[in-house]
C-alpha cells in the first residue's frame, strides 16, 4: 500500500461556484482513516457547499476530491456510494415510509436493479437500527417519529450503507443536547473502528469535544485546520465569526470552554487595572472589565486558585504564586510593581491568612485604590488581628473608595469606565 | 412486520375476490340479464376450456356476454389499470400525493391529438386514427414538458410542474380553438371522447390496448424498488448511488406511454389515477413493490365497479364512467384536502 493510499478523502484546491458567486474557494485538505473531522464555520461560510461538492453532487470550478484514490466525478454512482455515504441536512421522508423501509434504502448501492433486499441486508439493517437505538421503531413510519427519533433513524441509514468514508451535514440540528450528545458520540464509535467522519456541526463546544480534528471555514476558505486546541484560538475565532471570546480549558467538563462577549470600546485607549484578588473574589470584576477591554493585570494569584483560571482563560498578565505556600518576597516585589504602574488598582474581598497577607500590604502602594467590601474585614481576618488592622489602616487613605463588588459592577455597567 | 405482511396478503385476497365479482355482475348485469351459470358457460366456451358442456345457451347471450360486455370489461380492467398505477408513479417520482398524469401535460396532448383527428375527420375512416393521434399528442406535449424543465441534467420538480401546467393550459387553448371551427356533429364526437367512456368498445380496443398497458404495468412494477428510492427525494437518491435523472425519466416515460394508451382507448377519465393511489396506500402502506401491483387491481376494480354501476343506476339511460369517477372521486378527493388541512399535510 501506498502512503497516498492511506488517505479517506483527498481535497485539492476545490473551488465552487453556483451561478457566479463562488462559494468554495480553494480548499485543499487530507482526511485519514480514523479520523472524526467537524467542519465548522459561521452561516454562510460554505460548509454544506464545500461537503456536497465533495460527495461529487455539484459540478467543482477547479480543483480535485479523490476518495481512497479514486476521483469522485469519475466513479460510477453505485460505486461511489459504496465509499463515501452523505445525510443531508433535510430529509422529507412522505408518504408514510417506515423506519426500516427507509434504513434499507441505505442497501441500494449493493443491490443489482432487478434484486429485491436479502435477508443479510435487512440483518445489516437491523444490526445498524441496533446500534442507534431504533430498533424497536422498525415499523413505524418516519413521519410520525420525533425529531431525535427521525436523526437517528437517517444515521442508521448511512450507516447501513456500510462506507469507510461518511458524510454528515449538521446531524445534530434542532435537536435536543442529549440527542446532540448521542449522535457525536455514535460518530466517535463509528471512527474507533477506523472509519471517516466529516460532520459539519454548529456547536462548535461539542465539535470540539467529540471531534478529533476541526476544520474551520469562514467565506468559502479553511481559515484552520487541525486538532480543536490549535483551531479554536481568539483569533480564529475573531477572524471566521467576528467573535469576541476568551477559550479555555473548563476545569469542571475537561473540555475546551469559549466564553464569548460583546466587546465595548477600543482596547488602545483605555487605563490600566490591577486586580488583587484569591479565593474566587475576583472572576466576576475580571470578567467585566476584560469585557470592556481594559487592559489587565492582577497578583498575586496562587496556582490552582479560581482566580488564577479566570486570569488565564482571559490571557491576564498575572503574578503567580504556588498553592499552599507564603508568598515569597520576589513575587511581593514583582507584584508591588505592576501595583504602582497601574492607573488604577481594585482590591477584592478576599480573606488574608498568613501566606497571602503581603497582597493586602502590597495594596499600599496603589496610586488609585478601590476596596471592595462585601462582608466585614473581622470576618476575612485569619492572621490574629493582624490583616484587620492593616485594612483598617489602608480604608483611611486618602487614595481609597471602598464599596460592594455589586456598586463596583453596576458602575462599570453604567459608565463604561472604572475610574 | 408480520402483521403488515398479514394484512398485505389480505388485501390482495379480497381485491382478487372483489374483481372476480364485479367482472362476472358487469357480464351478466345490464338491459339483457343473463344469469349466473349462464355468463360463466359462455365465458368457459369461448376460452375452449372443459365444462359447462351441457349448458343451452341462446345466441344472444352469447352475442351480448362475449361480443358487447367482455371487450368493455376488459378495456375497463385495463384502462383502471393503466390509470391506477401511472398515477402511484406519478406520486412518486414527483414526491407529492397530490400528482397525476394530467399534470405533465399527458390529458391536454392526447385532447389536442384527438381533436385534431376528429377536426380532420379521420375518425370516419378507421378505429385507430383517434387512438395514434392521442398518444402522439401526449408523447409530445410531456416531452416538451421535460424538455422545458430540463436544465443541467436535471429536472427539478416544482419547475417541471410549472411547465406542465403551462403546457397544458397551451394546449387547451389550441384544443378549444380548433373546436370552435368544427360543426356540431363532429363537436359532439368530441365530446363523447372527452367524458370518457366504456361504451361500444369492441375486441379492436381490447388489442390495441392490451400490449402498451400490461407491458408498461409490469415494467414499472419491476421499477418498484427504484421508485422507493427516488421517493425519498433526489439528493437522498444521489447519495445511494442511484442515477436520479434516468430513472425519472424511464418512469415518466413508461407511465405516460401507458397512460396515454389508456386515454385514447377510453377518452379521459379523471380521478382514478389519484384517489386509487391514497386509498391503498392506506391500505398496505407506500411500499411500491406491493403498491403499484395493488393499485393495478384496484383501478381495474374501481372503473369496471363505476362503470357498471352507471349502466346500471338509470336503465335504459347509461351514465359515461368518466362522470362516475368523478362523481365519486372529488368527494373523497376533497375530503382528503380537508383532512390535509386539520392534520398538517397530506401523506
Amino acid at each position: 500500500m501506498t502512503r497516498a493510499n492511506q488517505y479517506a478523502l483527498v481535497s485539492e484546491g476545490v473551488s465552487v461556484k453556483i451561478g457566479e458567486r463562488t462559494i468554495v474557494h480553494n480548499c485543499g485538505f487530507r482526511v485519514g482513516r480514523g479520523e472524526f473531522v467537524g467542519i465548522i464555520g459561521p452561516n454562510g461560510a460554505g460548509k454544506s457547499t464545500l461537503l456536497k461538492s465533495l460527495r461529487g453532487m455539484l459540478p467543482l470550478a477547479s480543483g480535485q476530491v479523490s476518495v481512497f484514490n479514486h476521483p469522485i466525478h469519475s466513479l460510477g454512482d453505485k460505486k461511489a456510494a459504496r465509499l463515501v455515504a452523505y445525510m443531508q441536512q433535510e430529509v422529507n421522508v412522505g408518504f408514510g415510509f417506515t423506519a426500516l423501509e427507509v434504513v434499507l434504502a441505505g442497501r441500494y448501492p449493493y443491490l443489482k436493479w432487478w434484486q429485491n433486499e436479502t435477508e443479510e441486508d435487512r440483518h445489516i439493517a437491523k444490526k445498524y437500527m441496533t446500534f442507534t437505538g431504533i430498533e424497536a421503531l422498525a415499523d413505524k413510519p418516519v413521519n410520525q417519529v420525533s425529531g431525535g427519533e427521525r436523526q437517528r433513524i437517517l444515521l442508521a441509514k448511512v450507516l447501513a450503507q456500510e462506507t469507510p468514508l461518511i458524510f454528515l451535514d449538521e446531524p445534530t440540528a434542532s435537536l435536543d443536547l442529549v440527542y446532540q450528545e448521542e449522535i457525536f458520540r455514535y460518530c466517535q464509535t463509528i471512527c474507533k473502528e477506523g472509519k471517516s467522519v466529516l460532520l459539519i456541526a454548529h456547536d462548535i463546544k461539542l465539535a470540539a469535544k467529540f471531534c478529533s480534528r476541526l476544520i474551520l471555514l469562514a467565506d468559502g476558505q479553511i481559515v484552520a485546520d487541525g486538532i480543536p486546541r490549535d483551531v479554536l484560538t481568539v483569533d480564529n475565532l475573531e477572524k471566521a465569526y467576528g467573535l469576541h471570546s476568551a477559550v479555555f480549558l473548563n476545569k469542571v467538563t475537561g473540555n475546551l470552554d469559549i466564553h464569548t462577549y460583546a466587546a465595548a470600546g477600543n482596547t488602545t485607549s483605555q487605563s490600566t487595572v490591577h486586580i488583587i484578588g484569591g479565593g474566587g473574589s475576583t472572576g466576576d470584576i475580571m470578567r467585566s472589565l476584560y469585557e470592556r477591554c481594559y487592559r489587565l493585570t492582577a497578583g498575586v494569584l496562587q496556582a490552582g486558585d479560581t482566580d488564577a483560571d479566570v486570569a488565564t482563560a482571559f490571557g491576564i498578565d498575572f503574578v503567580a504564586g504556588q498553592a499552599f505556600s507564603t508568598i515569597t518576597d520576589q513575587q511581593a516585589q514583582q507584584h508591588q510593581r505592576k501595583i504602582a504602574s497601574a492607573d488604577l488598582v481594585v482590591l477584592g474581598n478576599l480573606c488574608y491568612g498568613k501566606q497571602n497577607v503581603v497582597n493586602l500590604k502590597a495594596a499600599f502602594f496603589a496610586p488609585k485604590l478601590i476596596v471592595i467590601e462585601d462582608t466585614p474585614i473581622a470576618e476575612r481576618d485569619f492572621t490574629g488581628g493582624e490583616a484587620a488592622q492593616l485594612y483598617r489602616k489602608l480604608v483611611q487613605q486618602q487614595q481609597v473608595t471602598v464599596m460592594t463588588s455589586m456598586q463596583f459592577l453596576a458602575k462599570i455597567e453604567k459608565n463604561g469606565s472604572a475610574d | 412486520m408480520k402483521n403488515r405482511r398479514k394484512s398485505k396478503g389480505l388485501v390482495f385476497a379480497i381485491l382478487g375476490i372483489l374483481l372476480a365479482v364485479i367482472i362476472l355482475v358487469s357480464l351478466g348485469a345490464g338491459q339483457v340479464e343473463v344469469p349466473l351459470t349462464a355468463t360463466l358457460a359462455v365465458v368457459v366456451q369461448q376460452l375452449g376450456l372443459p365444462g359447462f358442456a351441457g349448458a343451452e345457451l341462446t345466441p344472444e347471450q352469447t352475442a351480448v356476454v362475449w361480443h358487447i360486455r367482455m371487450p368493455r370489461t376488459l378495456v375497463g380492467l385495463l384502462v383502471g389499470a393503466a390509470l391506477g398505477v401511472s398515477g402511484a408513479v406519478m406520486q412518486g417520482v414527483f414526491s407529492n400525493p397530490l400528482a397525476d398524469p394530467g399534470i405533465i401535460g399527458v390529458s391536454a396532448g392526447a385532447s389536442l391529438g384527438a381533436v385534431i383527428a376528429v377536426a380532420l375527420g379521420l375518425t370516419a375512416n378507421g378505429l385507430y386514427y383517434m387512438p395514434l393521434f392521442a398518444l402522439t399528442g401526449a408523447l409530445l406535449a410531456v416531452g416538451l414538458t421535460v424538455t422545458l424543465a430540463m436544465r443541467d441534467g436535471k429536472i427539478p420538480v416544482m419547475t417541471l410542474l410549472l411547465a406542465g401546467v403551462a403546457i397544458s393550459m397551451l394546449l387547451g387553448a389550441m384544443t378549444s380553438g380548433i373546436l370552435t371551427f368544427m360543426n356540431e356533429y363532429r363537436l359532439r364526437e368530441f365530446l363523447f371522447w372527452m367524458v370518457g367512456g366504456l361504451d361500444y368498445r369492441r375486441w379492436e380496443h381490447v388489442f390495441l390496448a392490451v400490449g402498451p398497458v400490461m407491458i408498461g404495468v409490469i415494467i414499472l412494477c419491476f421499477l418498484a424498488r427504484h421508485l422507493n428510492i427516488l421517493v425519498l427525494g433526489e439528493q437522498e437518491a444521489r447519495s445511494v448511488g442511484l442515477p436520479v435523472v434516468i430513472f425519472r425519466l424511464l418512469l415518466l416515460f413508461v407511465s405516460t406511454v401507458t397512460t396515454a394508451t389508456a386515454v385514447c382507448v377510453s377518452g379521459s377519465i379523471g380521478f382514478v389515477g389519484l384517489v386509487v393511489p391514497h386509498i391503498i396506500r392506506l391500505l398496505i402502506g407506500p411500499d411500491h413493490r406491493v403498491l403499484l401491483p395493488a393499485c393495478a387491481l384496484a383501478g381495474g376494480l374501481f372503473l369496471v365497479g363505476c362503470d357498471t354501476v352507471g349502466r346500471l343506476l338509470i336503465p335504459p339511460a347509461e351514465i359515461r364512467v368518466g362522470i362516475m369517477t368523478a362523481l365519486t372521486g372529488a368527494p373523497y378527493f376533497l375530503y382528503l384536502l380537508r383532512r390535509a388541512q386539520k392534520g398538517g399535510g397530506l401523506s
